[in-house]
């Protein structure tokens, strides 16, 4: 049976991680992710989660351990923030090219300098080309919900890949939501036991691990890589589809679509933001405009045709970053969408916004006026590259 | 049973052609080393010289018969952790040894071996100490003794030049962090490698750290037939001095009441040629210091 | 060179290198002088040398021609000669 709580983001993250039954956790304390790795081990010392626990000397040590773990055929788990996350780039990309499926929770903070602490998807996002699987969830059930997904989607034989469920650091992580909790049978079932055919450090079967490799075999390894990111964009629906029969709740999978069936213009967003975004959305359908959110959860793999199915037809549409791209002087989940809509036969203004960096608030009023102008720029022609609009507390 | 004979009777681990130098003691020791631990072991090899003559072997091949992996240079202790965790959640014996250069192990790594010290964490460490990074090309690192020619440490064409700054007294450090076991190690002397790999295996509540002193004979400029002599001088002169520490206890293998003067061990070094009257000096009284404080912790 | 498919880069059965076509010299022991004391095994850098029944032999295959065993030998036992002559 299932029971209802109320639960921060990191309690439920902790909650979701420990019902995964991993065999070692790896814990580093940063904020906003600290209580996440608090709640762990209690749960350990309590005897709620029967793991090792390892509390490592840094981030780089935390993904280490956790590596080496799955190597040997444990399912693991850790999580981290920022300036954790950029200190484990090292051990992280490997962890996606070894094929390992670690789940790691990233509590989404914005990166130093300046100084800072609170919530930005910067960190994670700056390394989407690292190879793993990212998802991006909304609310607290999500993310409780998602950390056990993420075992089932990273484990498939077709995927084999490590994963990040991303959550917004202060909004989600220290703020309390309705929660259900599912009972940990009903988890087993779901979720079987890992045993990885494809690599293991074992004296019982001995292999060497990363020999030295010529770039022809370096290749192949890579296309093979990217194949897999290509059947999660599958593995995800399909396990969204189960996790849906057997607990009652979707989570829609690779995108999720908020009144868009007969809008002509369209709002994208990431993460929490979406909650304030959905009112904006609202106000301005009741003053008379079609438009609709289109809330993208998958970064990686990048759901280019389901986005270009769901964007075809509009006459404007807009991207709520709240990152920066340096170098294009946009955000990044711009850039994403702009490569999808290519192959469409007609340009589209497509506009770039960007705020809520550094735990700036991203209020509904922001969004409104990221809808006026999408408004104001239907059935015009974009001769240049489109400016990006600024959305700061003046209004943007 | 004499060491030979032991040594004799058991498995070759590591594939019998590895492009290591000629006469090179690192693979010597490496080969003694796996014959001792045998297959039941995982072992770790960082990025360095044993990597780079073919241990964890090409493509699609390995260089050893036990599971052998490359860690990250900076990451070899902290991966070991997490596999030793794997196989003690699952109750069997599984060696998980590292087989590190100094510079995997004194520099970049030592961050996440000292964090798998403090927490206990059962793997046997062992550093093979060439005294620089060699493999790219004979570099200085933490543990490159002063007055050595390296690649970024050169000697001027008026003879002028070596590192500046004495190397880290690394088994000392790891024996301060108060594990189990720490020795070290000589390729001159066998027995005394092969009975302290032993007691290493024996170890079970915490980490356990093996340092060997390896003259590297390309990067130090050693004739190759002369290796295990310069090696047994390193001992003799007290440079090296061997020692276990076993549970907070200090004990001196090889008393070495009549140390040979340190210019023995020089001489046979080009790495050393350039040096003048007081930088040998220099170095005896650094010998002398360090031998006088770990007799002072053996009584 | 193993033909099978891998997804992540492992490797399976062991790699050598022909390190015998590296040596200019070449070690013999002669039997007679030989004591069976066994340091030359012990300090081998390819453990070429090795012992059956009561003597020691050396198995040229994988030896660099260092010379450790000559240098270390108590008695001489061990000269190295030019490969080819």
């Amino acid at each position: 049976m299932s029971m209802v709580d109320v639960l921060n983001g990191n309690q439920a993250a902790a909650k979701g991680a420990a019902l995964s039954r991993p065999d070692v956790v790896a814990a580093y304390p940063i904020t906003p992710q600290t209580p996440l790795v608090e709640y762990l081990t209690q749960f350990v010392a309590n005897g709620e989660l029967e793991a090792f626990m390892s509390e490592v000397e840094s981030e780089h040590s935390a993904m280490s351990v956790v590596t080496g773990a799955s190597l040997a055929g444990s399912r693991t788990f850790t999580a981290t923030s920022s300036q954790g996350l950029a200190l484990m780039y090292e051990p992280y990309f490997r962890a996606s090219t070894l094929r390992l499926p670690v789940v790691m929770a990233i509590v989404n903070r914005e990166m130093i300098s300046p100084q800072t602490v609170w919530g930005g998807p910067q960190d994670s996002m700056t390394l989407r080309d690292a190879g793993w699987i990212q998802i991006y969830v909304e609310d607290n059930q999500e993310i409780l919900d998602m950390i056990i997904q993420a075992y089932k989607i990273g484990e498939d034989s077709r995927v084999l890949l490590p994963v990040n469920i991303c959550y917004d650091g202060f909004y989600l992580s220290h703020l309390t939501e309705r929660v259900e909790i599912p009972d940990q049978n009903s988890v087993d079932k779901f979720l079987p036991d890992y045993t990885p055919t494809h690599i293991k450090l074992d004296p019982k079967i001995p292999m060497a691990v990363d020999p030295l490799t010529t770039g022809d075999l370096l290749m192949e390894y890579r296309e093979k890589h990217m194949v897999a990111q290509q059947n999660a964009l599958k593995v995800i629906q399909e396990v969204n589809e189960d996790f849906n029969k057997v607990f009652g709740r979707n989570h829609h999978g690779l995108l999720e679509k908020y009144r868009c069936d007969d809008a002509d213009v369209i709002l994208i967003s990431l993460g929490s933001m979406t909650g304030a975004a959905r009112e904006a959305v609202d106000y301005h359908r009741e003053k008379g405009l079609a438009v609709g959110l289109l809330k993208i959860r998958s970064l990686r793999p990048f759901p280019q045709e389901e986005v270009s199915e769901v964007l075809a037809g509009r006459q404007a549409i807009g991207v709520v970053d709240r990152n920066v791209s340096f170098g294009w002087n946009t955000g990044i989940l711009y850039q994403e969408i702009r490569s999808a809509l290519y192959e469409k036969e007609k340009p589209v203004p497509i506009l770039p916004f960007i705020g809520g960096l550094g735990g700036e608030d991203l209020r509904i009023e922001a969004f409104i006026s990221c809808i006026d102008r999408l408004k104001e720029a239907r059935g015009t022609q974009q001769k240049n590259y489109p400016r990006t609009c600024w959305l700061n507390k003046k209004g943007g | 049973m004499k060491v030979a004979d032991y040594l004799n009777q058991c498995e070759e681990i590591i594939s019998p052609g590895i492009s290591a130098c000629v006469g090179c003691n690192v693979e010597l020791t490496l080969r003694t080393i796996m014959r001792v631990l045998g297959k039941n072991t995982i072992f770790a090899v960082p990025p360095g010289c044993m990597g780079g003559v073919g241990v964890v072997g090409w493509n699609k091949q390995s260089g050893a018969k036990a599971p052998v992996f490359f860690p990250l240079l900076d990451n070899t202790a902290s991966m070991l952790s997490g596999i030793k965790a794997h196989y003690l959640r699952e109750g069997r014996e599984v060696n998980v040894v590292a087989f590190a250069g100094d510079g995997a192990t004194v520099d970049a790594g030592f961050q996440c071996l000292s964090g798998a010290a403090e927490r206990g964490d059962n793997i046997i460490y062992i550093c093979y100490d060439n005294e620089g990074y060699m493999n790219t090309g004979y570099q200085r690192s933490g543990s490159t003794s002063k007055g050595s020619w390296t690649s970024t440490t050169p000697v001027s064409t008026t003879g002028k030049g070596g590192k500046k700054q004495h190397k880290k007294n690394f088994p000392m450090l790891m024996a301060m962090h108060d594990i189990p076991y720490v020795a070290t190690i000589s390729p001159a002397y066998i027995d005394d490698m092969v009975k302290k790999v032993q007691h290493a295996m024996t170890v079970k509540d915490g980490l356990a750290y093996l340092h060997i002193l390896n003259p590297c004979l390309t990067g130090w400029g050693v004739d190759p037939k002369r290796s295990i002599e310069v090696s047994r001088l390193s001992v003799q002169t007290r440079y090296f001095p061997l020692f276990e520490v076993i549970n907070g206890e200090y004990r001196l293998n090889r008393e070495i009441k009549k140390p040979k003067p340190l210019e023995e061990f020089l001489k046979l070094n080009k790495k050393f040629s350039h040096l003048n009257e007081e930088e040998i000096a220099d170095l005896q009284a650094n010998v002398d210091r360090n031998w006088g404080r770990l007799v002072a912790l053996c009584s | 060179m193993s033909e099978k498919e891998y997804i992540v880069p492992i490797g399976e059965g062991v790699y050598e290198i022909n390190t015998g076509d590296w040596r200019t010299h070449r070690p013999v022991l002669d039997q007679d002088k030989c004591i069976k004391c066994g340091i030359c095994l012990t300090y081998c850098p390819v453990f070429s040398i090795y012992k059956e029944g009561e003597e020691y032999r050396i198995d040229l295959s994988y030896c660099k021609g260092c010379g450790v065993c000559m240098h270390e030998c108590p008695k001489d036992a061990i000269r190295m000669i030019e490969e080819g002559r």
